[in-house]
């Protein structure tokens, strides 16, 4: 079966800065498919050229099957959720769910019941008459999904939607758009710098680095398997181990990514001794730095916060250990963090 | 800032100098209009309304206000279409020689009425070999029209960007579509204003209009220019310099409050 999204050798060029280099990607029909990467790394851009405002410099895209990447954005199967909502301000809550309708010529009584069953799934109801900026932003950002999602477009495009709202309803949001992308069974591409949000939701993660997918897998894989430094560090926070403090841990002589809760201290079977150097208290878990004797290395821990019986101070001696299956080798060739 | 005693006074004082430069004269020009001198003689001597009614039974200042209205009307009907037509080309396309263009919309307004209105004169007569008539004063008013809708148009345009007709193609709409659903409404008072502005500067232009307007055709201020020195005129010239004041002055205050009223909505 035809993928619902193919890109194949896409390349974007603004005057003399490549935004996307030579990208090839497939997104599954129904995938809740992310695109992490700081800003300026071409995510954004790969999303514009999927949705049509931006032309690619070459390179093609596909969309179910259909080479698409002449088609005008009003002429491709797929919706867009933007960064600012872009809501009309012209226009009241309804007026703007039903606008993609309206130009589509669907009868007013048709289009008001559809705008009305799409501002229901995202909790909007009883919002109708309002003007934009007579609401909040989260429920701006619920007008936006639901202006979008009327028109079933066979993939969703979300462009970092939940970057201006705060840390509360950023998270209540990101479980109703899991929700909602599981009941409407549609394909959601997401665009976002939050590495938290693009783990939580995704089926599968691309990290994009300087216009190119650096790393490409579920959440888990990136995670745990993060291929170069670059990842290690922006996705999570890792400790980077020269080789040849690798070696000292029993791991292979090359650079490696240790996740901090994936260091032990004080295991039985010993380790490599060291002084901690500092203790952070984050509430539910300590943030441990240790100075490894003879390397002039640092490496973080983190220990669950399971009360005072274990607690830990500057100064102490500990010895730190890695679970080889826990330690994540880097490509030598990747550029550095 | 707080300042000193003596250079409020001052600065109080150098402002009354200044307000009082253009405000007196006009003062006058509203006294004359009612005085019961003829002579336009200082102190007007008693009061009267005689001059307006004059003035308004006056067929050739009545025709010279219907001229100025219609080709105020036709020019800044003229400038808005095409001004809007400028305004998207140079704020939402990239081509070459974008910034000569933009310079070129621009330049009618800062080249001195006499340059504008000989050259037109000539193109005209010469070039193009017609009689200057009503239309030749209609276009001549446009170009300088042009301007205050262009302005008026790019500028809201450029700061509201394309987010919201992306949007509007995103949902389905075509070009046209966007135009008329998302683009137009939101600049509406936009091109409002910049038609008010324009009728105003053609409303009391005399300059381009001396040399482009057909005999015959006389707008307001013309009307005023022939009149002005013949005695038994004068004061019905000062009424008419009222009333073309006043038409002047409340299109500038309504596109200011239009103005106004949308950096309001737009930063909000």
């Amino acid at each position: 079966m035809d993928p619902a999204i193919r890109l194949r050798g896409l390349h974007k060029r603004f005057g003399d800065t490549i935004a996307v280099a030579d990208l090839d990607l497939d997104i599954a029909e129904g995938e809740f498919f992310s695109m992490l990467g700081p800003s300026g790394s071409g995510k954004t851009t790969v999303l514009r050229i999927i949705a049509g405002f931006e032309q690619p410099t070459s390179g093609s895209v596909a969309l179910f099957g259909r080479d698409v990447t002449a088609l005008a954005p009003f002429a491709r199967p797929v919706n867009t959720v933007f960064q600012d909502y872009a809501l009309f301000p012209h226009l009241s809550v309804i007026a703007n769910v039903e606008y993609g309708l309206r130009v589509a010529g669907v009868a007013r009584k048709e289009r008001r019941a559809k705008a009305e069953e799409a501002l229901a799934s995202v909790r909007l109801a009883g919002f109708e008459d309002r003007r934009p900026h007579e609401l909040s932003g989260g429920q701006r950002q619920r007008v936006a999904l639901a202006r979008a999602i009327v028109l079933r477009p066979q993939a969703l495009l979300l462009d970092e939607p939940l970057g201006a709202l705060d840390l509360k309803l950023r998270e209540q949001m990101q479980v109703e758009l899991k929700e909602l992308q599981r009941s409407l069974g549609i394909t959601f591409v997401f665009v976002t710098h939050d590495q938290d949000e693009a783990l939580t939701l995704s089926d599968r993660v691309a990290v994009f680095d300087a216009g190119r997918v650096v790393q490409l897998g579920t959440p888990r894989e990136v995670y745990d398997h993060p291929r170069n430094p670059f990842i290690a560090s922006f996705v999570g926070s890792s400790t980077l181990l020269e080789p040849d403090v690798a070696e000292r841990f029993g791991l292979p002589a090359i650079a490696t990514a240790v996740r901090p809760e994936r260091v032990t201290l004080d295991a039985p079977d010993g380790g490599v001794a060291g002084t901690i150097a500092e203790v952070i208290y984050t509430g539910p878990e300590h943030r441990i730095v240790i100075d490894l004797d003879g390397v002039g290395a640092r490496i973080t821990a983190l220990e669950p916060n399971i009360g005072a019986a274990q607690r830990r101070s500057r100064g102490d001696r500990v010895t730190v250990s890695i679970d080889p299956a826990a330690a994540a080798p880097l490509e030598s060739d990747a550029p550095a963090a | 800032m707080q300042l000193g005693r003596v250079a409020r006074i001052v600065l109080g004082a150098i402002t009354l100098v200044v307000l009082a430069l253009i405000y007196l004269p006009l003062g006058v020009v509203f006294l004359n209009s009612i005085s019961t001198s003829e002579s336009l003689s200082w102190p007007p001597p008693g009061f009267t309304l005689e001059w307006w009614g004059r003035a308004l039974h006056s067929t050739g200042a009545l025709e010279a206000l219907g001229t100025s209205v219609v080709v105020g009307l036709i020019a800044s009907a003229i400038a808005l279409v095409l001004g809007t037509l400028a305004a998207m080309a140079l704020s939402r396309y990239r081509f070459f020689g974008k910034e000569t263009v933009n310079l070129l919309i621009v330049l009618p307004i800062a080249l001195p009425g006499i340059v504008t209105g000989i050259a037109l004169n000539n193109a005209f007569r010469t070039l193009m070999g017609v009689d200057l008539a009503m239309w030749t004063l209609v276009v001549a008013h446009a170009t300088f029209c042009i301007v205050t809708v262009y302005n008026n148009a790019f500028a809201r345009l450029n700061a509201s960007g394309t987010r919201l007709e992306e949007a509007s193609m995103d949902l389905g709409a075509g070009l046209f579509t966007t135009f008329r659903l998302v683009t137009f409404p939101h600049l509406k008072s936009a091109l409002m204003a910049g038609g008010l502005l324009a009728f105003a500067l053609s409303f009391d232009e005399i300059i381009v209009t001396t040399f482009t307007a057909g005999t015959g055709v006389t707008t307001l201020p013309l009307w005023i220019l022939q009149n002005m020195f013949r005695p038994s005129q004068a004061p019905v010239v000062a009424v008419i310099a009222v009333i073309l004041a006043v038409v002047s002055v409340i299109p500038l205050a309504i596109a200011q409050r239009l103005t106004a009223k949308d950096a309001e909505a737009v930063s909000r």
